[in-house]
């Protein structure tokens, strides 16, 4: 037998590889006597085959405690192991914690089939999370300080294998470039080819950093006008949404002079989209809710944006009734079935960021409403995974819990709690 | 970190009418040379955003709004550290003696997209 591990936060990013670190420490020294043929950690290779579903009334803990008592009983010893992920799927979940403005944060990684938190990273003040579009690797644009929330401030991207866990990068961004802001998911964006990133600063002036990931460098600033959020349309272009109500396309072309051209002015001054729109890479749809629920939608996979003809997500008599969108991230778009998800409640004017209730889903061709979704319970957050039979994955902030849902008909089906102390972010790849 | 010199900087323009550089003075008596130019700032946007003085002139910059602006001066030539105003309430104003030619930039600090120039001749 071998107690070989890595001491370390590796061992540390799973309960399971913690309780196995335990056992081993308290293990009799006459097992650790007989230690060990090699120095490096012994891994446990990706699981080939989905686990059982769970049987009524069995839980995770309860399966794992019989598991482990037929194994005493048949004379098997313990082998602490560092563990691995399941391969990702569509189903992979990252739930980031921005922990109400803490130095520090963390992400949970979920396998949304098993309901399981199968890893965790650590990362710094409000980073903005990426995930690959073909599951391949996540990763995080993230600030530390050398005196934790104080002293030499250092900005950064982390990249990390989605099994192992392990960072595979680590690129200093020069001058702090960071936009320091409550987690909007569009802040950073890969690009399709997985190969760049791109993040936004805010201050001094406008600008879009370009990581090259490929060659795990920091690659250079590229200065827009008043213009936020990042959408990749290409591998060399991506669109942005400018203070006049326009969208902004940049041209980045290989290193030459950014291009740049403004769309038309596509909403009022006082339509207030929301900072948590939903986009589709694999497609160019840009889904963009207002306050009172009014839904713009831009295609960008085109050679120019086209808009499409908004949708209103209520009726005028809802709207009087106070109905309107209101959370953190309130849209979600499912590419395969061409709906949107929007998180709703009654609520008085400029209670937007309070949690909401209820899902609705649009048919977004048509804009009529499919359904409309009871909760039962404050979520802030929406998503969906884009398998062909999705899960709307509902985040309440408050409780710190992943509550997973069909999407097709709103049944919850399970949740994972405990998710640090304020998960806002859900994060998912269109594999 | 540059908020915390940032800050620094603020207290020091409060309190000293020089800069260090002295390239460009706060003028806090109310004695600016006659000519120069004024800039109003209203609707999220310094409404002159270029203007063109000669050397030894000032500029008066007016907030004519109750959101709090500032004006806040990167580095360029003739000006080798950043210079951070501080925010100015309605109708309160801020005065900046320019003393070599030259082009200074200037931005407000919370709203970086609010931008502006004063040309030195």
């Amino acid at each position: 037998m071998t107690h070989a591990y890595r001491p370390g936060k590796a061992s540390l990013r799973s309960g399971i590889a913690l309780s196995a670190v335990l056992l081993a420490l308290t293990a009799p020294t006459g097992a650790l006597a007989q230690d060990t043929q090699t120095p490096t950690a012994q891994t446990q290779t990706p699981a080939e085959t989905a686990p059982a579903p769970l049987a009524a009334g069995e839980t995770h803990g309860t399966r794992a405690a019989a598991e482990a008592a037929a194994h005493l009983a048949a004379g098997g010893e313990d082998e602490p192991v560092v563990l691995q992920a399941p391969a990702p799927d569509a189903r992979r979940v990252y739930v980031n914690d921005p922990a109400h403005f803490a130095a520090i944060t963390q992400q949970y990684i979920v396998d949304g089939n098993t309901a399981r938190v199968v890893g965790m990273v650590d990362a710094g003040f409000l980073p903005n999370p990426v995930v690959a579009s073909d599951g391949s690797f996540f990763g995080h644009v993230s600030s530390v300080w050398s005196r934790i929330a104080r002293g030499e401030r250092t900005d950064y991207v982390e990249v990390f294998d989605p099994v192992t866990h392990e960072p595979t990068a680590d690129i200093e961004l020069p001058n702090t470039p960071r936009f320091l802001v409550g987690t909007y998911p569009w802040m950073s964006a890969l690009t399709p080819n997985n190969k760049t990133l791109l993040f936004y600063q805010f201050s001094p002036t406008p600008a879009v950093g370009v990581v090259d990931l490929a060659g795990k460098r920091f690659d250079r600033m590229i200065e827009v006008p008043d213009c936020y959020h990042i959408f990749p349309s290409s591998d060399q272009t991506f669109y942005m949404h400018c203070r006049d109500g326009s969208l902004l396309k940049v041209t980045r072309g290989e290193g030459g002079e950014p291009q740049t051209q403004n769309t038309e002015v596509f909403h009022r001054e006082d339509e207030y989209l929301i900072n948590h729109p939903a986009y589709s890479p694999k497609n160019g749809r840009l889904v963009w809710p207002t306050y009172t629920g009014k839904i713009f939608q831009a295609d960008l996979g085109g050679e120019n944006a086209t808009f499409r003809e908004p949708i209103e997500a209520f009726t005028e008599e809802e709207k009087q009734a106070g109905w309107a969108p209101g959370g953190w991230q309130q849209v979600a778009y499912h590419r395969d079935s061409n709906r949107i998800f929007l998180l709703a409640d009654q609520r008085p004017q400029w209670t937007h960021k309070t949690p909401s209730r209820f899902v609705l889903v649009i048919d977004a061709e048509t804009g009529q409403r499919i359904a409309r979704y009871d909760l039962g319970r404050n979520i802030d957050s929406i998503a969906v995974s884009q398998d062909a039979e999705p899960q709307l994955y509902a985040l309440s902030t408050v409780e710190r819990t992943l509550f997973i849902h069909d999407a097709a008909t709103g049944e919850e089906t399970s949740s994972v709690d405990q998710l640090g102390h304020g998960p806002q972010v859900i994060t998912t790849a269109d594999m | 970190m540059r908020t915390l010199v940032s800050a620094t900087l603020c207290l020091t323009l409060l309190s000293a009418p020089a800069f260090a550089a002295d390239s460009i003075q706060v003028i806090t008596d109310g004695n600016a040379a006659a000519g120069g130019a004024t800039v109003e700032i209203a609707k999220m946007k310094f409404a002159t955003p270029e203007v063109t003085v000669k050397a030894g002139e000032a500029v008066t910059w007016t907030n004519t709004e109750a959101l709090p602006h500032n004006v806040h001066f990167k580095t360029g030539p003739g000006l080798t550290e950043e210079h951070e105003g501080p925010m100015l309430r309605s109708k309160q104003t801020y005065t900046v003696q320019f003393n070599e030619p030259g082009t200074y930039e200037y931005i407000c600090t919370p709203h970086p997209f609010m931008k502006g120039k004063v040309v030195v001749e």
